[in-house]
Parts: C-alpha cells; sequence; structure tokens
C-alpha cells in the first residue's frame, strides 16, 4: 500500500520511525536537486538535502498540514539555500572542469549515446549550469521551482512569499537572460566565464 | 522587457510567461492566442523563450555519490546511538562494567574439582560453607572446552524457582513482625541463624542473577561477533565488486580514448 506524504507525516508523528524514511526516500532527490541548482556545489547540496530532513525531522511535531508536506520541505531547503548563500557571500559556484574528464565520461555514457553526443550534452549542461549562475537569486529560485520542479505559479508565490505577478515577472526576466547568455555561449566556444 | 512593437493590452510579460508555462485561464489563453495570430515579435518570443526551456531540460545535477548515506536516517536512528559505536568498543564496555560489577559484588570465582563456583557478596567463605550445598554450590559445571561453555543457561525452571522463592521471602518478612510480637523473648542464637538463612538466600538469588547476566553477555557478544563477520564479508563483496567497475570503467574509457585518437588522427 502506498501512502500519501500525509499520511506519512501523521505516522511520523505518532512515533513511526520507518514512515519519515520513507518520505526521506520520497523527497530526497527533489530536495538535492534543488539544492544543487540553487547553489550550484554538489557537496554543499548534498549538506543542504541533509540539514533540511534532520529540521524536518525534528519540526514534525509542530507540522499542522497547513501546507503541502512537500511545500513545507521547500520552503526549508529553500531557506538553508539562503543561509548558505549569504553565508558564503557569493553567487552559486559551477564546477565546471576545463578538460572534459573521460572516465567520467565514459561512465555517463548512455548505451546508444556516441562520445562525441556525449561531450555535447556535457557541454550543454555546463553552459545552462553557468547562465544560470548569473541570474540573481530571486530569479533563479523562482525558475528552478517552476521548471523543474513544477510547481504553479500560486505555490511559488505562497513558497517564497510574494505576489503572483512578481513570480512571473521574476521568471520572465530570468528566462530573458538565460535566453542572452545560451545565445552567446553558442556563439563562443568557451561561453561566458565562470563566476567565482 | 516588453516588446516596444507590440501591442498587447494587458500585462504582455506575465501573459507570456503564463502562456509558455500553459499555466493560465482558458479565457486569457484564448484572448493571447488570438493576440498570438497576429503578433510577429511576441510569436519569435515565445519560440525564443520555448528553446530556452528546451535547453534548460538538458540541465541534470550530478549523481550524488551517497545521497542514501548523507540523508539524516540518523535523525530517525537517533534513540540507537550505540549502533555506530564500533562492536570492539561495545565489548570492551560491557567487559568494564562486568568487571566494576564484579568488584562491587565482590565476586569469587573458584575452579577445582567440583567445577566451577561463583560467589558475591562480603560474607566470608567459611560462612558460606556452612550454606547447603546444593543450594549455594557452583551455579554451573565447567566443561573443558571452556568457562562459556560451562554454564548451564538458566531455564524458565530455575526463573520459577527464583520467583518462587522470593514470593516464600516476602511472606516470611511479612510474618516476621507479627512473630517478634509473640515471642519477644526469642533467642539470640535463632536471631543469628535466621539472618544467615536470609544472606544465603541472598547471595543465592545474586548467583543465580550473575549467571544469567553472564550467559547473557556472551550471547550478544556471540550474535555481535557472527554480526560482524557478516558485515565483514559484505564489505569484502562491496569492494569486489567496486574493484570489478573501476576495471570496466577503466577499459572503457580507454576505448573512448583510443577512438578519440583514431578519430584525431583521421582528421
Amino acid at each position: 500500500m502506498t501512502w500519501t506524504d500525509e499520511e506519512l507525516v501523521a505516522r511520523s508523528i505518532s512515533g513511526d520511525a520507518e514512515s519519515f524514511n520513507e518520505l526521506i526516500l520520497r523527497w530526497e532527490r527533489p530536495i538535492y536537486a534543488l539544492a544543487y541548482r540553487t547553489i550550484g556545489r554538489e557537496e554543499d547540496a548534498r549538506d543542504v538535502c541533509q540539514e533540511t530532513f534532520l529540521r524536518a525531522f525534528r519540526a514534525l511535531p509542530g507540522f499542522r498540514g497547513q501546507a503541502k508536506f512537500s511545500s513545507w520541505l521547500y520552503r526549508i531547503a529553500l531557506n538553508l539555500c539562503r543561509d548558505w548563500l549569504r553565508r558564503e557571500r557569493r553567487a552559486p559556484v559551477v564546477q565546471a572542469p576545463e578538460d572534459v574528464d573521460l572516465m567520467e565520461l565514459a561512465a555517463a555514457a548512455e548505451p546508444s549515446e556516441s562520445i562525441e553526443d556525449l561531450v555535447a550534452r556535457k557541454d550543454l549542461s555546463r553552459a545552462v549550469e553557468r547562465a544560470m549562475a548569473l541570474l540573481p537569486e530571486e530569479q533563479r529560485t523562482a525558475i528552478v521551482l517552476k521548471e523543474y520542479h513544477g510547481l504553479t505559479f500560486q505555490e511559488i508565490a505562497d513558497l517564497i512569499g510574494c505576489p503572483l505577478s512578481t513570480v512571473k515577472t521574476r521568471l520572465y526576466q530570468g528566462l530573458t537572460v538565460l535566453r542572452r547568455e545560451l545565445a552567446k555561449n553558442a556563439a563562443g566556444p568557451k561561453g561566458p566565464a565562470l563566476q567565482r | 522587457m516588453t516588446d516596444m512593437r507590440c501591442g498587447y493590452a494587458g500585462d504582455r510579460d506575465e501573459t507570456l510567461i503564463a502562456y509558455l508555462y500553459d499555466d493560465i485561464d482558458p479565457p486569457a489563453r484564448a484572448a493571447f492566442d488570438a493576440h498570438l495570430a497576429g503578433c510577429e515579435p511576441c510569436r519569435t518570443e515565445l519560440e525564443a523563450l520555448g528553446g530556452v526551456r528546451t535547453t534548460l531540460a538538458r540541465w541534470n545535477p550530478p549523481e550524488p555519490k551517497s545521497l542514501a548515506a548523507a540523508t539524516p536516517h540518523s535523525a530517525v536512528r537517533t534513540p540507537q546511538w550505540w549502533r555506530d559505536i564500533p562492536a570492539w568498543a561495545q565489548v570492551a564496555a560491557a567487559l568494564l562494567f562486568l568487571g566494576v560489577s564484579a568488584g562491587i559484588a565482590n565476586l569469587d570465582v573458584r575452579y577445582d574439582n567440583n567445577g566451577l563456583a561463583i560467589r558475591t557478596g562480603w560474607s566470608k567463605p567459611a560462612a558460606q560453607s556452612a550454606a547447603a550445598p546444593a543450594a549455594a554450590g557452583p551455579i554451573g559445571v565447567a566443561s573443558p572446552s571452556g568457562v562459556g561453555q560451562g554454564f548451564s543457561p538458566a531455564s524458565k525452571a530455575d526463573l520459577v524457582a527464583l520467583e518462587q522463592q522470593l514470593r516464600t521471602e516476602f511472606r516470611s518478612s511479612a510474618a516476621a513482625p507479627a512473630l517478634a510480637a509473640t515471642r519477644p523473648a526469642a533467642s539470640d542464637a535463632e536471631i543469628l541463624r535466621k539472618v544467615r538463612a536470609l544472606i544465603d538466600d541472598t547471595e543465592r538469588r545474586q548467583q543465580r542473577e550473575l549467571a544469567l547476566r553472564l550467559a547473557q553477555a556472551i550471547t550478544d557478544m556471540n550474535a555481535q561477533r557472527q554480526a560482524d563477520l557478516r558485515r565483514i564479508d559484505l564489505s569484502l563483496d562491496g569492494v569486489q565488486n567496486k574493484v570489478g567497475v573501476a576495471v570496466m570503467k577503466t577499459t572503457q574509457s580507454l576505448n573512448s580514448l583510443n577512438y578519440l585518437v583514431r578519430t584525431n588522427q583521421r582528421q
């Protein structure tokens, strides 16, 4: 039987540790992906992911179900990402090696994918990562939540505490910057310089 | 950001985004559809932003190396923090605890022709020897193979007997004040005999309890040892698998390198 998030939360509150483990298994990857796309560092994204679940576990008895569990979890993760960015006082770091790591590439290759396709895919992914790192935090967050987590405009507005129109404006501005930066990247061999 | 050539009446940027993500009311969608039909700049921008979305979809975070290990199962496991302590440390702590307990209980372990004898308490051995040997005697007989195997494990019957003994003692202690009141002139020798009997009973109980605890500790240690051995086996299997995967990846990367070299040579 598959429990809903809310049922698992209720069972966790009543002391069933396995239910919270199930919630972790269900949400660890989305939370990690959100953290990674927001702060751009694998290790720190893992730390944020871990801290998110720790905080959620501690705060679980106070969770009254006013919002969806996932929204509540996203809010914790976003607050932690924001803290991280403020603490680091810099834009997200893009972890892009200068040279292609053949070992890593070989491990990541799809069975039917040629090495050229694989290199192109990696290049494109790094270009997106660099362009995203140039965005202001609020635009990047809006794009990540909409594009990669499929939240509605209203859910994003509730989550980050701003009007609906602001969410749309941030998305429009962010996508416009990305369009320009990705076009530059397509024109030049290396794209924009890494921001550190 | 609004394109000045566009004459859309409402907030064009917000509507464009809502249309792009298909998160828009049907009437607004219909109105924007009608606008798009006659607005080349909006069509171009919509297409370009759609292309940006397609590109964004190619960005995947790297696979985390050990996300499962990083997630806070420890938060759930908090009550079981001792599981994280190495087995050897747990065994050492158990032995230390046993040592301290034995010291406090004045443990006296003897191994002679009569087998293994364990005594506790601060009474003198001479006084103890006066007690009935069947009851206060060895709690187990050592086998040639070792002390650990020499203990006869406490059975349910032992526990029942112990319970009966305790009930009897409670009854006798409850009746004692009444006896004292009716027979105030009881002799000192009789009192001494009763006290000695009580001490003997207490010693027997302590011996049984200690035997139970020792047997339990030995069982736990054996179980822990078995679990450690299984864990080591699993770790070795994991190492072997990783080595195999590493060899496979190396081979694969060499093939890729060869391919690149061949491609370069052809060029």
